[in-house]
Formats: structure tokens, C-alpha cells, sequence
């Protein structure tokens, strides 16, 4: 590989400084299980690598102020065993535990994933699910904060400048009545990329025994992960019965239509989108009178 | 770059570009071959070390991301001593033929069980989902992994 520049700043404060030397060539190093296979195959050959392993502050999960903050350096492993994780966005401990192999896990960071900008990146439809905001950083030392949709705009491509790196993303934690799914489909069961995925937000109403409010994205269809109005529409103020999921299930195949008409995998993603919806119904197991059920 | 690290219990540094892979720096830098290269894209898990106490794809670590740290390769299992009760259940239960994957077959294997000594067997599977082999099966894989976490004597550390 050819070679390049090293800056390893050693904390949130010396970061600023490193972007700043950034060119268009330049390239974070978060997990690099991403960058290191770009390099290999010589699509990419960066003049300076900024390596963020000994930025500490940027891993690891906090609760503060009724926001919960997962740093971009918090890797996959971590994020599918975190207990506040697991409670409180558990779509987003999903999506973790089905991201590549334990070695995978191991390394690759939800920061890299959401930069990395892949249409089947797990990570990115949990997110959206969640509402999540991402904090971005920049070489003056500004953060901002801006909606996941807002920096995924295509495939492998963010809205991210020359210089600025994701320190972490923040979402609301789900409240006793909230449940949340992630599912995905691939070519096998186990360290797979996704051909098809999905993550599932919905508000339960005991007191009407209807869901209240949905959140849906689905992943892997298209050039980047989506929220679809028409499919949250499907469950929002409907009953938690067959008649919902099999409504459910009919918006998110008329979703992956109107996604990709005309490309080869249509035919199979249309059907493969149906079962996918079964999966997350059942998955998010609402109780018949839409009562809040806690594992 | 100065790359200081701790591999299998004694600190090596060395003077490389910062683009090197963790791979080469074993196998090229400091000769050590036992670990070996298979897909070089992470899919294989052949090239599998464990860092700082979990298993990770060698091919896909760049120096950078070992300075400082703790790598066990295959080679800091038995040492100079005799093998370790995983590797000679490997061998008992026929869980080798050509052997390319068997380093980190055992390196996966090593990683789940100093966190797990007790892994059922869908846990065992999925710590060697990300290891390939192209001979035996798994079948013999797993029933080796369970025999040593049965004999219960990997719990006590790395060596």
C-alpha cells in the first residue's frame, strides 16, 4: 500500500489540529475496516491518515440530560452487549450484533459506518429509526449537529467537508411504551451483508390498543437507507393485529417499488421485503391491546 | 512510524509506515509466519490475532491501531512448551486437515473462551462464524472447542 502521513492525536482537545491539516485525499481511521480494503485495492491513497484510536473521549455510551450519546469510536461489540443500549435502542443493539463477523465487531466502529456511507451499512436505518443527530467536528474546533439524513446523501457519500469527522450521535432513549426492531436478510444468516433490512420504531397506546406513532427505515434498497412515510402510515393508529402486519408488510413491498424500479433485484426485494416486514412485526411483539411489555 | 507493542508477552518496537497492515508487521517485520494471509479482506478469518484480549482480522488492523497495545498470535499459545489443551483437542478430534485456517480457528476459538470458559454451542458457532474452512467441516471444529472448554483448563489466562 502506498504510503502515507500519520497524526494520532491523543485527545478530543488535539483534534481540531489534525483536521485541519486534511486534504481531499485525506482519510480518518476510525475501525479501518473499510479504509484498509480501499487502500488495498488502491481506491483510495490518502496523504494523510488521521487515526482517531487515541481519541478516548470519542468511545464508549452516556445518558445525559435525557439524551443518550453513543461515541462514533464505540464499536460494534460494545454497542450489542451495552445494557443502556439494549433498553433503550434496541434496534441499534441489533443492527450492532448482525454487523460481519465477531472479528468485524471487534473493531469496525458505528462512526465508520455511518461515514463509510454504504447502502446495506447496518448501522444507518437504526439510526434513522432512532431520529438520531450526528455531532460533527470540524479543524476551527465547531460542532454542529445535524439529522442522519441529512449526512448520508448517497451511496458512499456524506455531506461531511474535507476535515470533519462524526464525534458521536445523540437520539431520544425509547420511553416505557416505545418498542424498536432491527431485521435484515442476506445471503446467509451469520456475517452477511444485508441484501434488504429494516428497522422499526412504534409508540404503543394502551389506552386506544392501537400503535401511535412509527418510525421505519429501510436499508439496503436503494442509494441510501430511508424513512417511508407510507409505511409508518400503515401502522400509525392501527390495532396491534394480523390486519396491521399484513398492511405493514404490503407498504414496505410498495416501498421497495417506488425505490428501485426497474433494477434486477426488484423481483426478489418485493417479495423479500414481505417477509422481512413479518419478521420485524414479530419481532417488535406488541401485545394484542398494545399494553407496554418490557423484556 | 515507531511501532511499540506487546506481542505474546515480550515488547517489540519497530520502525514502519504507518499504512502497514498488522499482518505484515508479524509475518514480514518480525518473521513471525505462523499466522496466516487468506482473503485479505476480512472475510476468512485465517489471518485471525487476538488484540488486547479479542479476536480481530489482522488484515484489516493497521499499525497505528496495535501502538501500545497486546496481540496473542498463535505462535504465544504453546510458546516453546507443550500445546495447550485447545490445540491438542484440535488435533484429537481430527478438527485439522490442510491446516490453512487452523491459526485462527484457534485464535477465534482462544478468544471466546477467556471471555466464555463455557460456551454452548451456538455461542461457539458464532465466535467462528468469521472463520472459514475449506477441509473438514465445522463439525469437528466445534466439538474440539467444546471438549477444551470442557477440560476447562483455557480459562486461566493465555498461556
Amino acid at each position: 500500500m502506498a504510503h502515507a502521513e500519520l497524526l494520532t492525536p491523543t485527545g478530543l482537545g488535539d483534534l481540531p489540529a489534525a483536521l485541519a491539516g486534511m486534504t481531499q485525499r485525506s482519510r480518518l481511521l476510525a475501525g479501518g475496516t473499510d479504509l484498509v480494503n480501499a487502500m488495498r485495492r488502491d481506491e483510495c491513497r490518502p496523504d494523510l491518515i488521521v487515526d482517531l484510536s487515541g481519541v478516548r473521549e470519542l468511545a464508549g455510551v452516556r445518558r445525559e440530560d435525557g439524551v443518550l450519546r453513543v461515541g462514533a469510536m464505540t464499536t460494534f461489540s460494545q454497542l450489542q452487549v451495552d445494557p443502556v443500549v439494549r433498553q433503550y435502542a434496541a434496534c441499534l443493539a441489533e443492527a450492532a450484533a448482525q454487523v460481519g463477523s465477531t472479528q468485524i465487531r471487534n473493531i469496525a466502529t458505528i462512526g465508520g459506518n455511518v461515514a463509510n456511507a454504504s447502502p446495506c451499512g447496518d448501522s444507518i436505518p437504526a439510526l434513522m429509526a432512532l431520529d438520531a443527530c450526528v455531532t460533527v467536528l470540524d479543524g476551527d474546533g465547531r460542532t454542529s449537529s445535524r439529522p442522519i439524513r441529512d449526512v448520508v446523501v448517497g451511496p458512499g457519500a456524506t455531506s461531511l467537508s474535507t476535515g470533519e469527522v462524526i464525534i458521536d450521535f445523540t437520539f431520544a432513549p425509547l420511553r416505557p411504551h416505545e418498542r424498536s426492531v432491527f431485521v435484515k436478510i442476506g445471503s446467509r444468516s451469520a456475517v452477511t451483508v444485508a441484501r434488504l433490512s429494516a428497522a422499526v420504531v412504534v409508540e404503543c397506546n394502551p389506552a386506544a390498543g392501537t400503535l401511535s406513532a412509527a418510525r421505519v427505515a429501510l436499508g439496503a434498497v436503494g442509494d441510501t437507507a430511508f424513512r417511508d412515510a407510507a409505511v409508518e402510515a400503515s401502522l400509525e393508529g392501527r390495532p396491534a393485529n394480523e390486519a396491521t402486519a399484513q398492511r405493514f408488510a404490503e407498504a414496505c413491498a410498495n416501498a421497495v417499488c417506488a425505490s428501485i424500479p426497474g433494477r434486477h433485484s426488484l423481483p426478489y426485494k418485493q417479495h423479500a421485503a414481505v417477509g422481512l416486514a413479518y419478521d420485524a412485526w414479530n419481532g417488535l411483539a406488541v401485545s394484542p391491546t398494545c399494553e407496554p411489555v418490557w423484556d | 512510524m515507531r511501532l511499540t507493542f506487546t506481542v505474546n508477552g515480550r515488547r517489540r518496537g519497530i520502525e514502519v509506515p504507518a499504512t502497514t497492515r498488522l499482518i505484515d508487521v508479524l509475518r514480514v517485520h518480525l518473521g513471525m509466519t505462523d499466522t496466516k494471509e487468506g482473503c485479505s479482506e476480512g472475510e476468512c478469518g485465517a489471518c485471525t490475532v487476538i488484540l488486547d484480549g479479542k479476536a480481530v482480522n489482522s488484515c484489516l488492523v493497521l499499525a497505528p491501531q496495535v501502538n501500545g497495545r497486546d496481540v496473542l498470535t498463535v505462535e504465544g499459545l504453546a510458546g516453546d512448551a507443550e500445546l495447550t489443551v485447545l490445540q491438542a483437542k484440535f488435533i484429537e478430534h481430527g478438527a485439522i486437515q490442510c491446516g490453512y485456517c487452523t491459526p485462527g480457528m484457534l485464535m477465534s476459538a482462544k478468544a471466546l473462551l477467556l471471555h466464555d470458559p463455557d460456551p454452548s454451542e451456538t455461542e461457539i458457532r458464532m465466535a467462528l462464524a468469521g472463520n472459514i474452512c475449506r477441509c473438514t467441516g465445522y463439525t469437528a471444529i466445534v466439538e474440539a472447542v467444546q471438549d477444551a472448554a470442557r477440560a476447562g483448563v483455557e480459562q486461566n489466562g493465555p498461556r
